[in-house]
C-alpha cells in the first residue's frame, strides 16, 4: 500500500504546488526572488508544523477504526470532490485551470498596488508568497495527514511524496522562470481524485468492519472500478452537450420566429 | 458573529464546498452504521462494501447531474 500512498500524495502535491508556483512567481517578478524564496520557504515549514503536530496527534490519539472512519471520511469528501471538479472541467461544465491567465492577473493586480522594486527583503512579496504556498499546500496538508489511517508510516511515507513534488515543481520552475502551464493540471486532479476516491472507500469501509476480498491488492479493483464509472460519465455528459446546446440555441431563436411569424 | 460565520464558511468550503457531497457521503455512512451496529441487519452486512460502492458512484452522479443542471439553467437564461 506504501506505494500507493506515495504516489497519491505526489500527484495532489504536485498539483498544487504547481499552483503555488506561479504565485511565488508572482512575488518574484513584482519584488525579487529572496522575498519570494523566504515566503515560499516559511510557508513549508508552517505546513510542516501543521503535519507534525495535527497528523501525529491524531495518529497516535485516536484508535485506529475512530480514525479509519474519520479519514475515510474526509477522504470520499476531498476525492468526489476533485473528480467532480476534474470531470467537470472534461466537458466544460467549469473552465480549465489557466495558470498564465492567473500570473498574468496576479502581476496586474500586485503592480496596480505600485510596490516598488526592491534589492532586500520585501513584506509584500514574502506576505504574497508564503500566502500563496500556504492556502495551496493545506489541502496536500490535511491529504497527508489522511494517510495517517494507514498508521504513523503512512504520513512519513505521504510526506516524503508531497516533498518530492515539491522538489520537482521547484526544479522544473526554477529552470523555466515561468508558470508551469504544460502540466495537465486537469488529468493530474483527475487521478488524483480517483485515487483519493479509492482510499477513501477502503478505508471508511474498513471501519464498517468490510473485509475487503483479496486485501490491500482490492484498492487497484476499486480504482479500475472509479476510473471506469468516471470514463463512463465524461462521454455520457459529452454525448448530451451538444443536446443541450443545441436546446438553447432553439430557446433563443424561438421568441425571434415567433416575432416575424414565422411557424416552426 | 460575523467572523464566526466567516470562518464555518471557509471550513466548510476547504473540506467540502459541495452539498451534495457532503449529504451523499454522510449518508452512507449513515446507512453502513445501521447495517453494522443493528442485529436486524445482520443479512446486509455481506453486501456493505457493495453498499459502499454503490453510495459513492450515486453521489458523483447526483452531484454531476447538479452541475450539469446549473450549466443548462445558465445557457436557458
Amino acid at each position: 500500500m506504501q506505494w500507493a500512498i506515495v504516489i497519491a500524495a505526489f500527484l495532489a502535491s504536485a498539483v498544487e504546488f504547481v499552483e503555488a508556483f506561479t504565485l511565488v512567481l508572482v512575488a518574484r517578478i513584482t519584488t525579487n526572488w529572496r522575498s519570494a524564496i523566504v515566503g515560499a520557504l516559511a510557508a513549508v515549514a508552517t505546513l510542516g508544523v501543521i503535519v507534525g503536530t495535527l497528523g501525529v496527534a491524531l495518529v497516535t490519539l485516536i484508535p485506529l477504526d475512530v480514525l479509519r472512519f474519520v479519514i475515510g471520511f474526509l477522504l470520499l469528501l476531498f476525492g468526489l470532490k476533485w473528480l467532480k471538479n476534474a470531470i467537470a472541467r472534461y466537458n466544460g461544465l467549469k473552465l480549465l485551470h489557466d495558470e498564465e491567465a492567473i500570473y498574468r492577473a496576479r502581476v496586474a493586480e500586485a503592480r496596480a498596488r505600485g510596490e516598488p522594486v526592491k534589492s532586500g527583503l520585501a513584506p509584500f512579496g514574502v506576505l504574497l508568497s508564503y500566502k500563496g504556498v500556504l492556502l495551496e499546500g493545506l489541502e496536500v496538508a490535511f491529504i497527508v495527514i489522511s494517510f495517517g489511517g494507514s498508521g504513523v508510516g503512512g504520513i512519513g511515507t505521504a510526506a516524503l511524496g508531497a516533498a518530492l513534488a515539491g522538489l520537482l515543481v521547484l526544479g522544473i520552475g526554477v529552470l523555466v522562470q515561468a508558470p508551469l502551464h504544460r502540466i495537465p493540471e486537469n488529468t493530474l486532479k483527475f487521478v488524483v481524485g480517483i485515487m483519493l476516491t479509492t482510499f477513501g472507500t477502503f478505508w471508511a469501509g474498513e471501519s464498517f468492519g468490510i473485509t475487503w476480498p483479496l486485501s490491500d491488492l482490492f484498492l487497484l479493483i476499486l480504482a479500475a472500478l472509479y476510473l471506469v464509472a468516471s470514463g463512463l460519465l465524461i462521454s455520457a455528459i459529452k454525448q448530451r452537450q451538444p443536446r443541450m446546446v443545441e436546446a438553447s440555441t432553439t430557446l433563443r431563436a424561438a421568441p425571434l420566429s415567433q416575432d416575424k411569424g414565422v411557424r416552426p | 458573529m460575523n467572523i464566526i460565520l466567516k470562518a464555518m464558511l471557509a471550513i466548510y468550503n476547504f473540506f467540502v464546498g459541495d452539498l451534495v457531497i457532503l449529504i451523499g457521503v454522510s449518508l452512507i455512512m449513515i446507512i453502513l452504521a445501521l447495517i453494522h451496529f443493528l442485529s436486524t441487519s445482520i443479512s446486509l452486512r455481506g453486501a456493505s462494501g457493495v453498499i459502499l460502492i454503490i453510495g459513492v458512484l450515486a453521489t458523483l452522479v447526483a452531484t454531476l447531474g447538479r452541475e450539469i443542471m446549473r450549466s443548462e439553467n445558465r445557457q436557458q437564461a
